[in-house]
C-alpha cells in the first residue's frame, strides 16, 4: 500500500512539473460560455456573443463605432452614399481594391449576393430587412447592382437615415464571398451548413476553428483594408461554469472573464492583476402588465404599480449595483435617451392610484419570469412591493422558451423579463415598446394605443433631428403615464480583463451591438 | 460458446431491441408534451410572430404530430436522427463529435473508482471495524452525499488555483496541438499516434474531472466490495485455506477477492452505463466538450431532434454496458444462461 501512495503521490507532483503555458502578448484569450453558440453565418446568426464573431470577421457596407457611450454607423466598404429625394432610394459606392481574406475581389456582386442570401435563407435576422420592405420576392427590384462598385436598395418607406445605416452596420449585413459560399453549398443552402463554423470574410479577422464546447480561434486578416489588427490570435475558450473563469483569470491562463457575477467582479476590486470594464448595456429589464387583462385595463392601476417597485433596492440588492436607473425604453447613450426618472417608491400614492382605478383592496394577479436566478429575484422583489398596496402577485417561474411562447400568444397577465436591443437606433425600441402594429411587446400585452404607435412609426421616418428627438421625449411622457411598463433598469456590462490587456474598454463600449476586438491590445 | 449461451445471448439482444423501441416513444412524446415553442426558443424572445411561423412551417414542426413521429420513427429506423436545429448538423455528427469525451472521461473515472473503490473495500472488510473501515465509510458517506458541483470546485480551487499542480479546464492547453483524430477521445489518439506531448497534457487534463465523476462511484464500489468481502471471508473454503496454512495475502487475494467480485462486476457495469450520460455538472465545470453538455444546451433551445437522438443514444449506451454485464455474468455463471 506504501508503494502505491508513492506512486500516486510521485505521479501528481510530477504532473504538477510542468508548467502551465503563457499567454504570447500577440494572443488574447477570452474565456466564456460558449453553449450559446449556435452558427457563426451572418445571414443566420443572431446571439450577442456570437455575433462579437462574426462582426469581427465580416465586414459590411457600415461599421457600427461607439464613442462616449453612443454608437454610431460609419461607412466601412461603402466610401459614399446617397439617398434620392423621395428618401427610399439608397445608393453606395463600395471601396475600389477591397478582397476577401482569400484575395477574392469585393464588390457589388458580393453585396448583391450577400443582402438576398439573407432573405433567401429566411433566418432569424431576415425581419430587420423585412422592416425596411426589402423582402424575397422583391429583393432582385429592391437590391439592384448599378455597376461593379455601386449597389442601390430600395426601402418601401423614405426611414430616418440611422435606421436604415444601423439595420445594414449589423452583424447580418456582413458580407461573404460568393465564391466560396457557393462552392460549398449544399442541396441549395448557399453554404449555410459551411458557414456555420467557417468563414468567407473580409474583416479585421479569419475563423479558424470553432471546436464546439470546446474552443473557437480567430487569426488576424493580414488583407483587412485597415491594415492587420495588432493582436494576432484571439482564442474563445469555452469555460461555461463562471467559478472556473474566475480562477483562470486570477492565475493568468485567460485573459479576459467573459461571464462573471457580481459577487465574482465585486471580488476583484483592488487586485493588482485584474482590472474591472463596465459598460452600459444594450437592453432593457422590465415588468410587463397585460393591458387587456382585468384590472391592468385601467391606466391608473397600471401606475400605481409603477409608484409601488422599489427600483432602487432591485438596482442594489439584486444586481448588485451593476445597473442604469434608466425608466424610459431608450438606453443611456442613445439619440432619443430620456433622462427622467419619475418613478420611485411611494406607496401612498400607489395606494391613492389604486384605489382611483377601482381596485382599492388590491386583486390576484400571475406574476411569470424565467429561471434565472438574478429574473427570480426581480419578481420576488416586485412581488414584496406588491404587497404593500394590496395586489397578490402569484409568482410562476418557467422556461424562457415556455413564458415566451406563451407571451407571444398574449397569455401572461404579469411578467419580468428583458428586451435586447436589434439595431442602435431609437426606433428598435420605440416601436416594440409603443407600437402594438409591429407584433411586438405592446402587442403581445395588449397595448393597443393608436395615438403612441402612430408617434412611434412617425418618429421611424423624421429626417431632422431635433424634431425627431422631440417625438421621442413627447412618446416617452405619453409612455411613462399610459404605458404598460414599469422600467426596472438598464443593466451594466461587466468584465474582468488582466491588466497587461489594453484598450478592451475602448472595444466593449457598445458591447451587445458593437465589440470592436481590433481596439485591443498588449 | 455453448448453444445455451448462444441462445441466452439472442434473448438479451431481442429484448434489448424492444426497450429500444420503447424508449424511441417515450423519447419522441415526452420531448413533444414540453409546453413551450422549440422555434420561438431558437429565435429568442424578439422575434416577431410571422417569422416564428415560417420558422415552424420550414422546420415541419406545424405537422400534425402522428406525421411528425412518422417521420422520426422512419429516420430512426435508417440510422437517421434528424438535424440539430441549433448546430444545422446531422445530430449523429454531433453526438460522434461529443460522444468519445464523454467515453474518456467515463473510462478513467472508472478505472480511478475501481482502483480505489475495491482497495477500499478490501481494507474495511479484512479490518472490519478499525479506524481504517471507519475512514472508509465516511469516505464513501462524503462520496454519495456531497454535490458533484461542490467537490469539483474544491478541487478546482486547490489542485489548480492553490497548488497549481494540474490544470482547470478543457481537454488540453490552449497551445498544445491535439493529435490526430482516430477515434476522437484525446489521450487513446495521442497514445496511438505516439504524441507524448498530447498525451501526457490530456492525462494532466483528465484527473480532475474524472476523480470529481469518480468518487460517487467510488463510494458504491467500496461499500459492495466491502460487503461482498465479508460474506466470502465467512466462508467455509477461507476457513480451510487458512487451515491449510496459505498467507494472509493469498487467501484474501487469490481466494476471497475472486470470489467476492462477482457482484462488484454488476455495480461496475451498471456504473459505467450511468457514466456514459455525460456527466453534466463535472462536464460544465470542467469545460469539458461531452454529450451531457450537448443535450443540456439542446433542451434549453428545445432542439428536439437533438434531445431525442442524445437521448436515445444514451439509452442505447446504457443498454450495452448492462448486456455486457449480463454477458459477463452468464459466461461466470452458468445459473445465469436459464
Amino acid at each position: 500500500m506504501h508503494k502505491f501512495t508513492f506512486v500516486l503521490v510521485g505521479l501528481i507532483l510530477l504532473m504538477g512539473i510542468v508548467g502551465f503555458s503563457t499567454i504570447p502578448k500577440d494572443t488574447l484569450v477570452i474565456g466564456a460560455n460558449t453553449g450559446i453558440f449556435i452558427t457563426l453565418d451572418p445571414a443566420v446568426c443572431y446571439e450577442v456573443l456570437p455575433s462579437v464573431v462574426v462582426m469581427n470577421t465580416y465586414s459590411g457596407l457600415f461599421k457600427l463605432e461607439s464613442s462616449n457611450g453612443v454608437i454610431k454607423t460609419v461607412p466601412e466598404i461603402a466610401k459614399s452614399y446617397e439617398i434620392s429625394k423621395d428618401g427610399k432610394a439608397w445608393t453606395f459606392h463600395i471601396r475600389h481594391g477591397l478582397t476577401f481574406f482569400d484575395g477574392d475581389p469585393l464588390t457589388a456582386d458580393a453585396v448583391i449576393y450577400s443582402y438576398r442570401r439573407v432573405l433567401k435563407l429566411n433566418k432569424s435576422p431576415v425581419w430587420l430587412y423585412e422592416s425596411i420592405g426589402l423582402t424575397a420576392d422583391n429583393m432582385n427590384k429592391t437590391i439592384k447592382k448599378i455597376d461593379d462598385y455601386t449597389v442601390q436598395i430600395i426601402t418601401n418607406k423614405p426611414y430616418a437615415q440611422n435606421v436604415v445605416m444601423s439595420i445594414l452596420a449589423e452583424s447580418w449585413g456582413g458580407i461573404v464571398d460568393p465564391k466560396i459560399t457557393e462552392a460549398h453549398s449544399v442541396n441549395g443552402d448557399m453554404g449555410s451548413r459551411w458557414l456555420t463554423d467557417h468563414s468567407a470574410s473580409s474583416g479585421p479577422y479569419i475563423l479558424k476553428t470553432w471546436k464546439r464546447n470546446s474552443m473557437i480561434v480567430l487569426e488576424a486578416n493580414d488583407r483587412y483594408w485597415r491594415g492587420a489588427p495588432k493582436i494576432k490570435r484571439i482564442i474563445i475558450r469555452d469555460a461555461p461554469e463562471s467559478t472556473n473563469q474566475l480562477l483562470s483569470l486570477k492565475r493568468g491562463d485567460i485573459d479576459v472573464a467573459w461571464n462573471l457575477t457580481p459577487d465574482q467582479i465585486n471580488s476583484l476590486k483592488g487586485s493588482n492583476n485584474v482590472k474591472i470594464v463596465t459598460t452600459p448595456g444594450q437592453s432593457d429589464e422590465y415588468v410587463g402588465m397585460n393591458a387587456g387583462w382585468g384590472p391592468f385595463k385601467n391606466a391608473k392601476v397600471r401606475l400605481a404599480v409603477k409608484y409601488a417597485i422599489d427600483y432602487q433596492s432591485i438596482i442594489k440588492d439584486v444586481v448588485g449595483g451593476y445597473a442604469i436607473n434608466n425608466q424610459g425604453f431608450i438606453p443611456y447613450g442613445y439619440f432619443g435617451y430620456v433622462s427622467q426618472t419619475p418613478f420611485h417608491m411611494d406607496i401612498a400614492k400607489a395606494k391613492e392610484l389604486l384605489k382611483e382605478g377601482g381596485y382599492p383592496n388590491g386583486f390576484e394577479v400571475e406574476l411569470v419570469t424565467n429561471t434565472t436566478e438574478r429574473r427570480r429575484n426581480e419578481a420576488i422583489s416586485v412581488q414584496s412591493a406588491l404587497a404593500k398596496i394590496g395586489i397578490k402577485a402569484r409568482i410562476t417561474i418557467m422556461q424562457a422558451s415556455q413564458m415566451y411562447s406563451k407571451f407571444r400568444q398574449q397569455g401572461l397577465q404579469m411578467i419580468v423579463a428583458g428586451w435586447g436591443v436589434d439595431f442602435p437606433d431609437a426606433d428598435a425600441l420605440a416601436k416594440p415598446f409603443a407600437d402594438y402594429r409591429v407584433k411586438q411587446l405592446a402587442w403581445r400585452l395588449m397595448w393597443y394605443d393608436d395615438y403612441a404607435a402612430n408617434l412611434a412609426e412617425k418618429a421611424g421616418f423624421e429626417k431632422n433631428p431635433a424634431k425627431r428627438e422631440q417625438m421621442y421625449e413627447d412618446l416617452t411622457d405619453y409612455w411613462f403615464l399610459n404605458g404598460p411598463f414599469a422600467m426596472l433598469y438598464q443593466p451594466l456590462q461587466y468584465w474582468g480583463v488582466r491588466s497587461e490587456v489594453k484598450g478592451f474598454d475602448k472595444a466593449v463600449q457598445g458591447y451587445a451591438l458593437v465589440c470592436d476586438l481590433t481596439e485591443i491590445y498588449k | 460458446m455453448n448453444l445455451k449461451l448462444g441462445m441466452y445471448i439472442l434473448k438479451r439482444l431481442s429484448l434489448m431491441a424492444l426497450v429500444m423501441f420503447g424508449v424511441s416513444i417515450i423519447v419522441f412524446f415526452i420531448a413533444h408534451v414540453i409546453p413551450a415553442d422549440p422555434v420561438g426558443a431558437l429565435l429568442g424572445g424578439n422575434a416577431p410572430p410571422a417569422l416564428v411561423d415560417q420558422m415552424k412551417h420550414q422546420l415541419g414542426l406545424d405537422k400534425p404530430l402522428w406525421e411528425q413521429f412518422e417521420i422520426y420513427m422512419v429516420g430512426l429506423l435508417h440510422g437517421n436522427f434528424g438535424t440539430s436545429l441549433k448546430s444545422n448538423r446531422p445530430v449523429i455528427q454531433d453526438i460522434s463529435e461529443y460522444f468519445p469525451a464523454t467515453l474518456e472521461l467515463a473510462i478513467f473515472s472508472i478505472i480511478f473508482s475501481i482502483i480505489l473503490g475495491v482497495i477500499l473495500g478490501i481494507i474495511s472488510a479484512v479490518h472490519r471495524n478499525s479506524w481504517a473501515d471507519h475512514f472508509s465509510r465516511i469516505f464513501s458517506i462524503l462520496g454519495v452525499s456531497m454535490p458533484v458541483f461542490w467537490t469539483g470546485l474544491i478541487l478546482l480551487l486547490i489542485f489548480y488555483y492553490l497548488l497549481g499542480w494540474l490544470p482547470g479546464a478543457g481537454q488540453l492547453s490552449l497551445f498544445t496541438i491535439p493529435p490526430k483524430r482516430i477515434t476522437g477521445m484525446v489521450i487513446f489518439d495521442a497514445l496511438f499516434t505516439g504524441d507524448w506531448a498530447a498525451f501526457w497534457d490530456g492525462l494532466r487534463h483528465i484527473v480532475l474531472p474524472s476523480i470529481v465523476l469518480g468518487y460517487a462511484a467510488t463510494a458504491s464500489i467500496g461499500r459492495i466490495t466491502r460487503a461482498s468481502m465479508l460474506d466470502v471471508l465467512r466462508q467455509d473454503f477461507i476457513r480451510t485455506a487458512k487451515a491449510k496454512g496459505l498467507s494472509k495475502r493469498i487467501v484474501i487475494y487469490r481466494h476471497a477477492l475472486r470470489n467476492a467480485l462477482i457482484p462488484v462486476i454488476t455495480v461496475i457495469g451498471l456504473t459505467f452505463g450511468g457514466l456514459l450520460e455525460g456527466a453534466v455538472l463535472t462536464e460544465t465545470i470542467f469545460g469539458w466538450p461531452g454529450l451531457g453538455r450537448y443535450i443540456v444546451n439542446a433542451l434549453l433551445v428545445l432542439d428536439y431532434p437533438a434531445i431525442m437522438g442524445g437521448t436515445f443514444f444514451i439509452a442505447l449506451a446504457y443498454s450495452l454496458a448492462n448486456l455486457a454485464v449480463d454477458l459477463t455474468y452468464a459466461a461466470l455463471d452458468p445459473r445465469m444462461r436459464i
